[in-house]
């Protein structure tokens, strides 16, 4: 197969686990023909391409084009990562409109020639161009990355998944009643158990498997989000990853939700780190990211 | 005439383009690296609990997350004056060693010996998937350095990409004793390949003498910490010595942000900077060799005497970055030898407990000195960060060697492949990150 991988905007950090799965890479370059990769060679426009991996999402009008024309030139597109999957950390950007976070960045007086126009709010690539299949994770772990890489390049493009964190973590829950909410800065759990019983924010209830649960149950650090919403949360009209977060946290360390709701006070950056630019959590009856994101037309 | 524009600069970390100025008479009068795409992090960092701050800053870049992550760390811990435990500075040493040793071995190997392998080939063989092609062992070879540096990164740091394993004041999870066994067999088994790939750098540079002494010879300041003993990358003394080599300021960690003037430039989201009363300076593997003198290590110091005598002292030439990043490797090599082999131990740090204020954190990355200015409120929440990114220091000297290198090699007319690759070199030779400049 002809290959592309391209960067949007982005951390390039998905290309890092690319690069680093060892002998499957090697065997992947071997069988598989990379015409254009702007991080590893020269070609400077993209070929007709059978299958392209993109990273990131579109920040400006020089992306929009890059994933306009990427989408025509590649038979089947695939999101990696979850900046293209969601929008990514990038995505709380919207908590402030594009020339308020230019200004904030640059100041009053300077204004850009010759660049690209920003765009107004920060959207998951399917937002602009169809996406084949989407591998979501931040990054997404190498073995998920191998693992989906076989399936696409068998023919087979494989649907988003389905299960939580939870269903793949493997530290054990028993009660444990906590004075309160507890951070990592400050206080650490102990290992092998439930950090969300334990008090600490962990969001593994809501956010998609496929990662192993390693941050959990192998490292003892809670889940951050990293592989995006589970299928329930981005389906499920009701289901509000806050206050489903919130809720499990009091129950565990028999606080009022209130309680713990005062306490957290990014909740942008504390639940929706990796998914605040997701539409599909924006158009929730209830709850969602719309407060946290900034309304299109109001200053600031 | 219009200006040349090199349109996307490929084999870098990031995406920018090079836009040669031309004057008048045709004849090349400056250059521009530019790149678009500001993402802001320090705008929608604000307001975050300092537990959010690390993962947050971490996906500024993935192929320097760790020295974001320790940096924003050292900011926090500043804030209170706090210094953590030997054990959590000695892992954190070590999982920048292996990220250092990870982001040169991708720099060389995969960017830039493609162009001192093949300096005239065809644009389409110049990269590492075409070396593969041809000569499956030596594509292998050198992909495998860069594995070495991810596996110990990924033990050490609880991931090679944006790892979990450190927060403010501490580090979550020791070393265990298997681990270390592992890491070190490894480490012994890539030694040959390590100082083979030395030779083959230094060989290489020598045969591209050309290259060397037209993509940027002017000599500058430099700025980078100063280790005691050797080259460090973490630390708050810095030092900026003079373009003959003599020093000529010593700062702390702390004066550093005052002293960083940003120059917004309408042509780029790339922001400049220049040190006040210094003025432009660079900073990166060559500055650290120039202030430290040395590497502190046995044999990176006997590379470094060979370089001495092949390139001078103080080294100017952007070119012999590359020498020094392999150094730099050699000397990460033996730093994380020697941790490894003195058991950096299992118990590592409780707790912070979080102050007000404001803290500075300063690192050595591998492009360069990384500052990030942090101002936390009662409630462990950012109220204000600057970062200052090693590409925004290097910009002035980037722009110059790329300025450099257009006007001798541009002689009227159109730029051929050859020579627009060799401006592509002029800016490989940085290593510079556009995603840490757009932060």
């Amino acid at each position: 197969m002809r290959i592309g991988l391209i960067s949007l905007s982005s951390c390039q950090g998905c290309q890092m686990v690319f690069l680093g799965l060892e002998e499957y890479l090697y065997s992947f370059i071997s069988e598989n023909k990379v015409s254009y990769a702007p991080f590893l060679m020269d070609e400077k426009d993209l070929p007709e391409v059978d299958l392209v991996l993109v990273e990131g999402t579109v920040r400006n009008g020089d992306h929009f084009r890059k994933a306009r024309l990427t989408r025509d030139k590649a038979a089947s597109l695939v999101a990696l990562g979850s900046c293209a999957c969601f929008g990514g950390v990038q995505g709380l950007a919207n908590m402030v409109s594009e020339e308020e976070l230019i200004r904030r960045g640059f100041g009053d007086t300077l204004s850009f020639q010759g660049g690209p126009p920003g765009v107004k709010r920060l959207l998951p690539l399917d937002s602009y161009i169809k996406v084949d299949a989407f591998l979501p994770g931040c990054p997404p772990p190498a073995g998920l990355l191998r693992v989906f890489l076989q399936q696409v390049l068998s023919g087979e493009l494989p649907s988003r998944d389905a299960a939580t964190v939870c269903s793949e973590c493997r530290v054990s829950s028993p009660a444990l009643p906590q004075s309160g909410l507890r951070r990592m800065a400050t206080e650490r759990p102990q290992p092998g158990r439930c950090l969300l019983e334990q008090g600490f924010i962990c969001m593994g209830p809501l956010t998609r498997d496929g990662c192993g649960a390693r941050c959990p149950s192998e490292l003892g650090v809670p889940c951050i989000g990293c592989r995006g919403p589970s299928q329930v949360v981005m389906t499920e009209p009701y289901a509000d990853m806050r206050l489903e977060s919130i809720r499990r946290l009091a129950r565990a360390t028999g606080h009022k939700t209130e309680e713990i709701e005062k306490e957290i006070k990014d909740p942008a950056q504390t639940f929706f780190k990796f998914c605040l630019a997701e539409p599909s959590l924006r158009r929730r009856r209830t709850g969602g990211t719309a407060p946290y994101i900034y309304r299109l037309g109001e200053e600031g | 005439m219009a200006d040349i524009l090199i349109e996307p600069v490929t084999r870098i970390i990031g995406s920018a383009r090079v836009r040669v100025i031309l004057n008048e008479s045709n004849q090349p009068e400056g250059a521009r690296f530019q790149a678009f795409g500001y993402r802001g992090f320090e705008q929608f960092v604000v307001g975050s609990h300092v537990d959010n701050l690390l993962p947050i800053v971490s996906r500024i870049c993935g192929s320097d997350s760790v020295f974001h992550q320790i940096a924003a760390a050292r900011a926090v811990e500043m804030c209170r004056g706090f210094t953590p435990p030997e054990g959590v500075l000695i892992l954190r040493k070590l999982a920048m060693y292996a990220q250092l040793f990870e982001r040169h071995a991708i720099s060389l190997t995969m960017h830039s010996l493609p162009d001192l392998l093949f300096p005239s080939s065809d644009p389409g063989v110049r990269n590492i998937i075409s070396i593969h092609r041809v000569d499956e062992e030596v594509a292998r070879r050198v992909l495998d350095l860069k594995s070495l540096g991810t596996a110990v990164l990924a033990e050490v740091a609880g991931g090679g990409v944006h790892a979990v394993n450190f927060v403010p004041g501490g580090v979550i999870r020791g070393v265990d004793e298997e681990v270390r066994k592992k890491l070190i067999g490894r480490l012994e088994q890539a030694k040959p390949l390590l100082l083979e790939t030395g030779r083959l750098i230094k060989m290489l540079l020598r045969r591209n003498e050309e290259a060397v002494n037209n993509l940027g010879i002017k000599p500058t300041a430099y700025l980078a910490i100063k280790g005691e003993g050797g080259m460090a990358l973490e630390g708050d003394r810095l030092t900026v010595i003079k373009e003959d080599g003599a020093s000529q300021e010593d700062l702390a960690s702390g004066e550093i942000p005052e002293r960083v003037e940003e120059i917004p430039k309408p042509h780029s989201h790339i922001k400049g900077v220049s040190l006040s009363r210094i003025g432009d300076i660079r900073v990166g593997a060559l500055a650290r060799l120039n202030v430290n003198r040395l590497y502190g290590t046995q044999m990176a110091d006997e590379e470094l005497d060979e370089i001495k005598s092949m390139w001078g002292f103080p080294l100017h030439q952007s070119m012999i970055s590359h020498a020094a990043r392999m150094v730099e490797m050699i000397n990460a090599w033996e730093k994380m030898m020697e941790i490894l082999r003195e058991a950096p131990g299992e118990e590592v740090s409780s707790g912070l407990t979080i102050s007000p204020g404001r803290g500075v954190g300063v690192v050595e990355g591998p492009e360069g000195t990384m500052i990030y200015d942090l101002v936390l409120d009662e409630e462990g929440r950012v109220r204000k960060l600057r970062i200052t990114a090693p590409l925004q220091f290097n910009l002035p000297g980037l722009e110059g060697s790329l300025a450099e290198g257009a006007q001798n090699m541009f002689s009227g007319g159109e730029l051929g492949e050859r020579e627009r690759n060799r401006l592509e070199m002029a800016v490989r030779a940085y290593a510079p990150c556009t995603l840490c400049g757009v932060h």
